[in-house]
């Protein structure tokens, strides 16, 4: 069955409200797995270099599939590409956290950890209300155990090396701290997607599992982050960053070129 | 945990015996374990890491091998240039694949490297220093997405002709690590060609995107596999570290992908390019070598761009680097 049948069971609000919360979380796994690719080639050590690759390539496979599920359920001739590609820069809705430039190292390990656990708490409020997209998660959830214990490993490892690698990791935490709830920004329409059973538990219950989750590692690390919930989601997805407009602008930039030919 | 079964003896106790017996030679005199070792390799023999090899040997083994990983590692950045601008989401899972896969060569060939004796670090030194070279097709810039195909594809078929006779390397690691690389360069020309093809049959632009893009590629790729060369004087061959001279993979380089890339309706840019069937070989324009040994030396247009690109890379991570290999500290 594919999401399109699925989706016609649903009413008008709730399918609005999926759909946004379908492009969001597309978008947070397409715009990562854009940042960590910068590191192909460029990584710290061979090793990895070819570990954040892999990274890189399952995120943008979870983009592709959320994209796909999105372009079932709108069902207005768009394809995957063209939901992930032919957008202007402000039509994205990737979470503020993500709207940073690459930056160094220190910088893209404070990213996936903050992005990693608070994606994990937004996977585990899935609810089966929606099956194409409860399938697609069970899929997603097992990939991302493997991303967590990388991300945990380094978090640790930069932590207690002390010196340069500390100051540098612990100023990338600061950096990023206001910006990570935006992941976890309650989405519009939540009460619809609560009610059909697609979402389990609110963002807001969410964001208290991810804020003990990073507590809990940070605890014997470091001085606790302060983390507040974000509230509306209109505000932290929205209004992109200049490191985005770059972003936008090479990855478009073939496509641009011959707009409608296949590629 | 180590699991247990990690820790057994990998090969059959046909080839560990072998291996052993070939410690032939630690009681002999020089000269003597020099035949024995000419007479294992010239037989078809493997050497590995811990037999006895000369020191000629051991230094023609880890000159190939390090440029060969020299070049998977700078082979890198033309390509990742455009994993950023890949114009579907297949294309970008696609190249970031590919990409990671050089890498994944270069790690594989470095540690092959280390173990004749060379640190990864010297070996990085030497590279960035400009004491050390790695292939000339990765000295030159990539213009368009047009450059991404022509490179997967032809680069990478005309590097797999040279590779897949390296996969009887007499030197046990290489070849081993060859048979591993091959097959993934396989899957690489494989997404070349869907790009080629993809364009080729795409709109006037895409199609004159590819030929341009063929054409600035013709020359690099016939200096590729370098002159002609005198086998008899060549050690790398005496010696089975490499199986076949230059000209041998030209040629058959141009016998397989001539008729392929003519078939796409694309023009080879040599009006001499054609089969002599009396001499059952390609004729061809001569390729200009020295504009090979230009690039070569760190000369060409990309050279020294791509160089301090690494240098600077390098410089900017060696703080993790440095992290990594230190001693963990007890938490603030």
């Amino acid at each position: 069955m594919t999401a399109t049948t699925i989706a016609s069971a649903l009413d008008a609000p709730t399918r609005t409200a999926l759909a946004g919360f379908l492009l969001a979380m597309a978008d947070d796994e397409f715009v990562i797995g854009f940042s960590d690719s910068e590191w192909t080639g460029i990584a710290p050590i061979l090793e990895e270099d070819v570990a954040m690759s892999s990274i890189a390539q399952d995120e943008l496979g979870h983009a592709r599939a959320l994209y796909e599920l999105l372009a079932g359920l709108l069902d207005d001739g768009r394809d995957a590409d063209a939901l992930a590609y032919d957008r202007e820069p402000e039509a994205y809705r990737h979470a503020r956290l993500l709207d940073h430039g690459r930056g160094d190292w220190a910088m893209t390990i404070a990213r996936r950890f903050l992005y990693d656990t608070a994606d994990a708490a937004r996977l585990a409020s899935i609810g089966a209300g929606w099956p194409p997209l409860a399938e697609l998660v069970a899929k997603i959830r097992r990939e991302e155990r493997y991303h967590a214990m990388h991300a945990l490993a380094w978090v640790d490892r930069l932590a207690r090396a002390g010196g340069e690698a500390r100051a540098r990791f612990v100023a990338a935490l600061d950096e990023l701290a206001r910006d990570a709830p935006s992941v976890l920004a309650t989405p519009g329409g939540e009460a619809a997607l609560l009610e059909a059973g697609i979402l389990g538990r609110s963002m807001a219950a969410a964001f208290d599992a991810w804020r003990s989750d990073v507590a809990g590692v940070l605890r014997p690390l470091m001085t606790p982050l302060a983390l507040e919930p974000a509230a509306d989601a209109a505000r932290h997805r929205a209004a992109p960053s200049d490191d985005f407009r770059w972003l936008w602008g090479e990855f478009t930039s073939v496509r641009r070129s011959e707009p409608g030919a296949t590629w | 945990m180590t699991d247990p079964l990690a820790l057994d003896p990998v090969l059959p106790p046909r080839e560990r015996s072998e291996r052993s017996a070939r410690r032939w030679n630690e009681d002999l005199p020089h000269d003597e374990r020099y035949e024995h070792f000419e007479a294992h390799v010239l037989g078809g023999g493997k050497i590995e890491p811990n037999d006895w090899m000369p020191d000629e040997y051991r230094s023609a083994v880890l000159r190939f091998v390090e440029m060969h990983a020299n070049s998977e590692l700078m082979g890198v950045l033309p390509e990742r240039e455009w994993i950023m601008r890949a114009p579907t989401l297949r294309r970008k899972l696609a190249l970031t694949s590919k990409v990671q896969d050089e890498v994944g060569h270069a790690q594989l060939l470095y540690r092959v490297a280390e173990d004749l004796g060379k640190p990864r670090e010297a070996m990085f030194d030497d590279l960035l220093a400009g004491k050390t070279k790695f292939h000339n097709v990765f000295h030159y810039p990539t213009r368009t997405w047009a450059d991404i195909g022509v490179i997967a594809w032809l680069v990478d078929a005309a590097a797999i002709v040279a590779q897949q006779a390296l996969r009887d390397s007499s030197y046990g690691p290489y070849s081993r690590t060859m048979q591993k690389i091959c097959w993934e360069e396989s899957v690489h020309i494989m997404h070349g060609r869907d790009v080629v093809v993809t364009l080729a049959n795409g709109t006037t632009a895409q199609r004159e995107m590819l030929q341009e893009a063929l054409d600035r590629w013709w020359g690099p790729l016939m200096q590729m596999h370098g002159p002609r060369s005198d086998r008899s004087k060549d050690r790398d061959l005496h010696w089975r570290i490499k199986a076949r001279t230059s000209e041998e993979l030209r040629q058959e380089f141009l016998t397989i992908y001539v008729p392929r890339i003519l078939e796409l309706g694309l023009t080879i840019p040599d009006p001499e390019l054609a089969y002599d069937k009396a001499a059952g070989e390609w004729r061809y324009a001569d390729p200009d070598w020295n504009e090979l040994r230009t690039v070569v030396t760190n000369h060409g247009p990309k050279s020294q761009e791509r160089l301090e690109f690494r240098r600077l890379n390098r410089e900017a991570t060696a703080w993790v680097r440095a992290a990594v290999l230190a001693e963990p500290k007890a938490a603030a």
